[in-house]
């Protein structure tokens, strides 16, 4: 059984990867609370950070494309700045006060 | 909106379109979003998908797309049986709801 994570523990994993890839967080603190709130959920209900914009099954192995960081957040950070949540933005789209839209779900693309 | 499915309706003063909107109880945009229509006094229904069954989940994202043509991301929203709201982008449901 996964340890139950708290806010403050997930708000250090957020902090820790962005600080690691030099990425930015969401500007916005109430913005980036929810984000956390909703990845603290997450875990505590799969045993995993999936991702709290994406509907997961709680099968890591069908989910583990949307486990936070997910494999979407490059080349969307690469096309709009920042990851589909707006979780972590780029140093660039950060320092220019850029502020996260609703971006297109790039997880579907190529499927018919 | 589908009969099967357990809506919380509710209820504000503009009620010119008929919305359903899929959400997701953790997600950011999802709040935004019905934060937005609560801010404009807009009457809505709404589910919070990840709250539903596996089952549930499965038998509804079928049906959407087969109904709708548009792939289930959130929020999703659903504007007089017909028009379909993907994400959320204040000025594109501004403009889709006359608002």
């Amino acid at each position: 059984m996964d340890t139950k994570k708290t806010f403050d523990d997930t708000m250090r994993f957020v902090t820790m990867v962005a600080a690691k890839q030099n990425w930015g967080l969401h500007p916005d603190r109430s913005f980036l609370t929810d984000i956390v709130d909703g990845l603290t959920v997450n875990f505590n209900r799969y045993g995993y950070f999936a991702c709290p914009c994406r509907d997961a099954t709680g099968k890591r192995e069908e989910d583990k494309d949307i486990i936070c960081p997910c494999n979407y957040c490059r080349p969307d950070q690469e096309e709009y700045g920042h990851c589909y949540c707006g979780l972590y933005l780029t140093r660039e789209f950060a320092e220019r006060g850029g502020i996260p839209a609703g971006i297109p779900e790039r997880r579907y693309k190529g499927r018919s | 909106m589908y009969s099967d499915v357990i809506y919380t309706e509710v209820k504000g003063e503009v009620a010119e379109h008929d919305i359903t909107v899929y959400a997701l109880s953790t997600c950011g945009f999802c709040k935004r979003a019905l934060a937005f229509l609560n801010d404009n006094g807009v009457s809505y229904r709404y589910v919070y998908f990840d709250k539903l069954s596996e089952d549930e989940k499965a038998s509804l994202r079928k049906r959407l797309m087969n109904d709708y043509k548009e792939y289930l991301s959130f929020p999703y929203a659903i504007i007089d049986d017909k028009d379909v709201l993907v994400g959320f982008i204040e000025a594109n449901w501004r403009a889709a709801l006359g608002l």
